[in-house]
Parts: C-alpha cells; structure tokens; sequence
C-alpha cells in the first residue's frame, strides 16, 4: 500500500508476541491520560505525602537535623510498624482518589462508539482487553501505594543501619499483600462500573455511591439489629481490618479494636467476593456482538 | 488442494432461545462473497458466526479451513472486519485510531504507524486524518473503518454494509477500493450490503439468505459466462399453447399472475420468432423488456422460491 504507487499490498513483515499485545490498550491509555492536565496534578498531590513522609524518615534518623530544630523528644521520631501503617492509609486513600478519576473513562470511551467488536475481531480476547485496562490500573497504583511505601522503607533501612531491617522485614508482605488486594477491587470495581455507565461524572459519583451508601446502610443494620455484621458492607472498613491484621498492630493510632471484631477471613472474603462480582458484570457488558435485528 | 473460502456445515446458531440461523450447509470457493438478505435474514449473525461472537448450537462453520469455533484467534489473526455499526473511538485522531488497531492486530510500533499512513491515504482520507474520528461525517468514518479493516493487511477482508450513508461519488470509490484490493492481492472478501449493485460490482458468488436459511447460492462468474438473455413479457390472451411453443423452441418460460411470463432464450432462438409465435397463437404483447440476467432476477428469484415475493431487502 505504498503511498506513491496508491495500491493495497498485504502486510507479510514481522509481529509482536501475541501474549504482549494487551499492553497496546495500556500504552495508548496512559498516553491519553497524560494528556490531561488534571491527571498530572492528581498523580503528583498523591505522591506529595510520600515526600513528607520521607522528610519524616530523614529527620528521625538524623541527630544533627534533630538538634537544628532543637527538637529533643527522641520518641516522637520513631519509624517503626505503626509509621508505615499510617503511610499505608494515606497512600490507599490517595489511590482511591486516583482510581475514582481515571477507571471510569477506560472502558466507557470504547463503548460509547462501539468500538468492542473492533478489538474483539482481532486475535484478542475479552481477557486480553480486560488485561489491559486493568494493567492501566495496576501500575498506576501501585505507584502511588505498595512502591513508595517500599521506597520509604528502603530509605528507613538505609538510614537507620544497625539491622533495623531485619526484625522489619516482614513488613514487605503486608505492604505488597494488602496494596494488591486494595489495587485489584478498586480496578475491577470501576472497570465494572466504566463498563456499565458511559458518563464519567457519573461513573465517579457510581463509585463513590458503592463504597458509601451500603456503609451507610451497613451502619443502620447494626443499629436497627444489634449486630457489628453490617460492617461486611463498609469495603474501606474491610481493607482497614485487613492492613491492620497485617500489620499486626491492634492498636495505637487507629485506636483500639473492639472485641467484637468482624473476622479477618470474612473481610477477605468481601473484597474478593467484590472483584468476582466486578469480574462478573465485565464479562456480560463487554460483548462483541451487534444487535440481532428481526 | 485450497480450502473453500467459506464452509457452512448443518450451521445452527441459537439467541437468545431463538432460533436464528437454521442448519445453514453450503460452500463457498469464490475469493469474493457477497451476502444477500432482508432484513432479520440472518446476515449479521452470520458474520458474527464467522468471527467467533456467537458459538453455533449445532454444526459448524469454516473459513479458510479453520472452525469459527474452535479456532477462533487463529481465524481472526486473518481478519479485516469493518462492522456495520458505528465503531471508532471519537476522541482518538483518524491516523492514531487505525495505528492502534494495526498494534493490537500485531504489527510493531512503527510498521503500524505507516501501514496506518498509507491506508488512510489510500481510501483517500489523507487530508483529515489528524482530525479526531468523532469530527467526521459519516462518510468519512466509514472510510476510516475501512482503513482499520485493511491497515494490518488481513486475509480476509469482512465488510458489513460498507457503504451505508455514503454519497454517490464516495460510494462508487469505495466499490473500486474493494475491487482493487480484491484484484491487486489474494485477499478473500465477504461483503454483505442491502445494495445489490455493490456486490454485482465486487463479488464473484453470491449467498443469499432467508429467514435464517439459505436461499440461494449463485456463482455470477458463471452466470456472467453464461450469458444467457431473458425476456420479460406482458401478455393479454397467453395461454398453455404459446408457452408450449415457446418451450419447443428451446426457451424456459415461467409465467406469473398478470400475464407475465420470463422467457429464457437459448443463443439459437431470436426475438422475431417469438414475435411470430405470439402472432400465431394471437397473444397480445403489450410491453417486452430485453436483458441479461441481473443479481436483482437471482435475488428476487430466489425470495420467490422461498416464498417471499415482495423481494424487500
């Protein structure tokens, strides 16, 4: 199809491995993303905690900056479990902010013209699609949750020195652990909801409803019947339960657990039981086929 | 020896609990497939059948050899596929649209960026293609569409209603891209269009389809070659004698209501000997219309034959 002789010729050149084709949809995401001014200023205010935080590290294992501040309480420097749960907190939350702004655009924009049966008749599959955008997703987060929160800890490793890593290495399974499960419900979820509703305002308002509205009602259920099981229904509530089981850390700054607790395994189980859910509603909204006339 | 471009084995597909193709059998061998029908015929489905949307409830369906079904990414690593629908993404300039698809269909970075150059250019889109898709007229997209469908340089070329909303001029360009295409390489082309001119003008076999059967399956190569001349006749006082001697001549003859009769005629027979018959057997002739057997007689024929005489499409 050379452009000088204007004539159709058949592609016969090389191809990329199939298995890496799904992560066109993420580059070309990503690409757009940055386009926007709003994202870069969103992406970059949910990175400034981190600096803070690593002002903090910087400060706490550094006597002469201490006594420049004429700062002499050693203890309220300490860099230690709690710290990096507090880091944890910020971080998801920043996330959720993130992922309200970008996940309902992703599938929306390719639904609203009909575009599906464009990628769907090509040798990629619904899972390869939904790869994509959740890679979209999956990286983006994690940049702003379970990364910088290694990097933090990296640096109090570094600085502290004496083998302060060694009792606190366990740390990093929480951190990664409880950041994947986070990354993959708020993905899916507003996938599922991207999937389902073309507007982006009100995709983001979905987003916001589901994770507060059922709270609220959870809330009423517990007081109308004398219960704690309405908690099942506050997702932030769960994955707080589960950073904090991670952390091994029952109480201090988020105050002391109640004896009656909703079990740890029952909060797994609601976030997982909402990435199935999200994964369910992708799979009947992305369809390939047209409407069947007659 | 080369596979049959379309194979239709007891194809049956279900949708929801309907019934919506009927045990579809067939062979297709010619490189370009038009696909005729009215409307809820089942031509969409078929297509869709073909690309791997819809799992057939019984039988089978192959192009080029491999089952729709079974080898579904293989199938649609040979495919173009230019939907009938609206498909692009609005925001996404014209060149960016057809790249990204080029890359999804497996062409490298750069490979994608000229093949999505030279395709915009070709279907003569070159001007706007820095111009977001969602900007075009509806034309335009359906070039752009197009474009997506031949950029990756597909095997199979499935072009659903290719030229919905196009003006006159733009229409007859498109008709001579997918002409070219289908002359300059070894592409296999399935084209349905409610336009029975656009697949006489592109495809060398027609499958026609009727409330999910199939009606009719018409090579025009040998039709073409065949050559063979009708005459349509409207006639007072026709009876059983005029048609036995027309027949005796060697012409084929079916007869409708109204006194209208289609004659078939062999080379040997000329149209003053059924002047002379007429006139022997004082049939009057009131109009006589002269021609070559179209796409249009093999349709509307073959909705006959099935019992759909209105021929709409």
């Amino acid at each position: 199809m050379a452009v000088y002789k204007r004539r159709y010729n058949s592609y016969t050149g090389s191809l990329t491995a199939p298995w890496s084709r799904f992560f066109v949809l993420t580059r070309y995401a990503f690409a757009d993303l940055f386009k926007s001014r709003f994202f870069v200023i969103l992406l970059i205010l949910s990175l400034v905690p981190t600096l803070f935080f690593a002002g903090y590290i910087f400060i706490a294992n550094n006597k002469t900056a201490q006594l420049l501040m004429q700062l002499r309480s050693v203890s309220l420097f300490s860099v230690e479990t709690p710290y990096f749960l507090v880091i944890m907190i910020a971080q998801t939350q920043a996330a959720f902010l993130l992922n309200c702004w970008v996940g309902p655009v992703l599938i929306a924009g390719d639904l609203t013209n009909g575009a599906l049966p464009l990628f769907l008749s090509r040798p990629f599959s619904k899972a390869d699609y939904v790869l994509g955008k959740l890679a979209v997703l999956g990286l983006l987060l994690s940049a702003v949750t379970w990364i910088p929160c290694l990097l933090l800890f990296s640096l109090q490793a570094g600085l502290a020195r004496n083998g302060w890593i060694w009792p606190h290495l366990w740390m990093i399974i929480p951190i990664v652990l409880c950041s994947a499960i986070w990354i993959l419900m708020l993905s899916l979820l507003s996938l599922a909801v991207s999937a389902w509703v073309k507007l982006r305002i009100v995709a983001t308002g979905v987003i916001f409803i589901i994770f507060f509205v059922p709270a609220g009602i959870g809330e009423m259920f517990n007081a109308i019947m004398g219960t704690y099981w309405g908690r099942l229904l506050n997702f932030s509530d769960m994955f707080r339960l589960i950073l904090i089981n991670g952390f091994r850390e029952p109480t201090g700054l988020l105050g002391p657990i109640g004896q009656k607790q909703i079990p740890v395994p029952a909060a797994w189980g609601v976030l997982i039981f909402v990435c199935l859910l999200s994964l369910v509603i992708l799979k009947a909204r992305l369809r390939a086929r047209e409407t069947v006339r007659g | 020896m080369m596979n049959p471009t379309i194979e239709l084995n007891e194809l049956e597909v279900q949708l929801g609990g309907r019934t919506i193709l009927h045990g579809l059998t067939g062979v297709l061998k010619s490189r370009a497939i038009g696909l005729l029908g009215p409307n809820g015929a089942g031509k969409s489905t078929l297509i869709n059948t073909l690309l791997g949307f819809h799992s057939p409830s019984k039988g089978s369906a192959r192009v080029l050899g491999l089952d729709s079904h079974t080898d579904g990414k293989a199938l649609r690593s040979l495919v173009g596929y230019m939907p009938e629908n609206d498909a692009f993404i609005s925001k996404m300039s014209g060149v960016r649209f057809v790249r990204y698809m080029a890359e999804i269909s497996g062409l490298p970075r750069a490979q994608a960026m000229e093949r999505a150059h030279e395709a915009f250019v070709y279907v003569g889109l070159g001007e706007a293609r820095y111009r977001p898709v969602g900007t075009y007229s509806l034309g335009m997209k359906q070039l752009a569409k197009f474009a997506q469908a031949i950029a990756h340089g597909p095997k199979v070329l499935i072009l659903d209603e290719p030229t919905n909303g196009m003006d006159p001029p733009a229409r007859k360009r498109l008709v001579e891209l997918i002409r070219e295409i289908r002359e300059a390489s070894d592409i296999c082309l399935l084209l349905s269009s409610h336009l029975l001119r656009d697949v006489e003008e592109t495809c060398d076999e027609v499958l026609i389809l009727r409330n999910g059967q199939i009606a009719s399956i018409c090579n025009l190569v040998e039709e073409r070659r065949a050559n063979r001349k009708f005459l349509e006749l409207e006639t007072i006082g026709a009876e059983a004698t005029f048609i036995a001697t027309l027949e005796g001549l060697g012409c084929e003859c079916a007869v409708f209501t109204g006194g209208r009769i289609k004659v078939v005629m062999p080379d040997s027979v000329e149209i003053r000997e059924v002047f002379k018959v007429a006139a022997d057997k004082r049939v009057q002739i009131r109009r006589m219309n002269h021609r070559r057997d179209s796409l249009e007689d093999i349709f509307l024929s073959a909705m006959e034959q099935t019992g759909a005489a209105d021929g709409r499409i």
